[in-house]
């Protein structure tokens, strides 16, 4: 079910993103629950997957989904033969 | 055997259960169909008039259907691909989009998850093929090789 219209998006208010606007500055973020406005559109982010910082470029497609659906929190498994490697 | 819209309706059906044939109508959708051209339950296709067979065509012409559908849901999936969100490198993969367990069986993901994509990348791979010459055989190899 979707999220009901009178709320409106869910977005965090994230520190420095006039600057990073300008300046082209990435904007580190743990924010993965966080909806892509349309302000955000070209701005770069790095986004927390619970390791390290994935680095994202929005695109106005993106618009409407969260920021987490960029960032991959889990890793593909890949047999190793020894487990000191 | 009544031809609508490029599916075959066959005469000794019930209406109720002929047009789940087309992709994109359920019982639900058929069984509603019903209701608004006032057609029976137990009509077949075959006791159908000509005017209730042109309303049925004109109202299945409205609704996304079939080939429309279908471009629909590609598309859906495409845009998900395109913008590299995780649904889209689901799909990719062929696992479960939503959620479900990998631990075991994913059978119906595996099927149905990245057909569209993996029918585009065949597209694209003969493609390219038909440009590049196909290999020579070995018996022409044979017979080009360099002997000395």
């Amino acid at each position: 079910m979707p999220r009901s219209a009178w709320k409106g998006p869910f977005f965090v208010a994230l520190p420095g993103l006039r600057q990073a606007l300008t300046q082209n500055i990435p904007v580190r973020t743990n924010a993965r629950a966080c909806t892509i406005i349309p302000s955000f559109v070209g701005l770069k982010f790095q986004i927390h997957n619970g390791k390290d910082y994935v680095p994202l470029t929005v695109t106005d497609e993106m618009v409407g989904h969260k920021l987490g659906e960029f960032a991959p929190t889990r890793k593909r498994f890949s047999y190793r033969q020894t487990k000191n490697r | 055997m009544l031809h609508l819209l490029g599916v075959n309706l066959p005469d000794q059906k019930l209406v109720q259960y002929a047009l789940p044939l087309f992709y994109g109508i359920g019982q639900r959708a058929s069984v509603k169909i019903l209701a608004a051209l006032a057609i029976h339950k137990t009509c077949k296709i075959s006791d159908l008039s000509e005017t209730q067979v042109n309303q049925l065509s004109s109202l299945l012409s409205d609704m996304t259907i079939e080939s429309d559908l279908r471009k629909e849901v590609r598309a859906n999936i495409m845009h998900h691909r395109t913008i590299g969100s995780y649904v889209g490198r689901r799909h990719a993969m062929g696992l479960p989009v939503r959620g479900q367990n990998t631990r075991n069986n994913a059978k119906t993901a595996r099927r149905l998850n990245g057909r569209w994509l993996k029918a585009e990348r065949k597209e694209y791979s003969s493609s390219v093929r038909s440009i590049i010459p196909p290999p020579e055989s070995p018996f022409e190899s044979f017979f080009n090789r360099k002997w000395f």
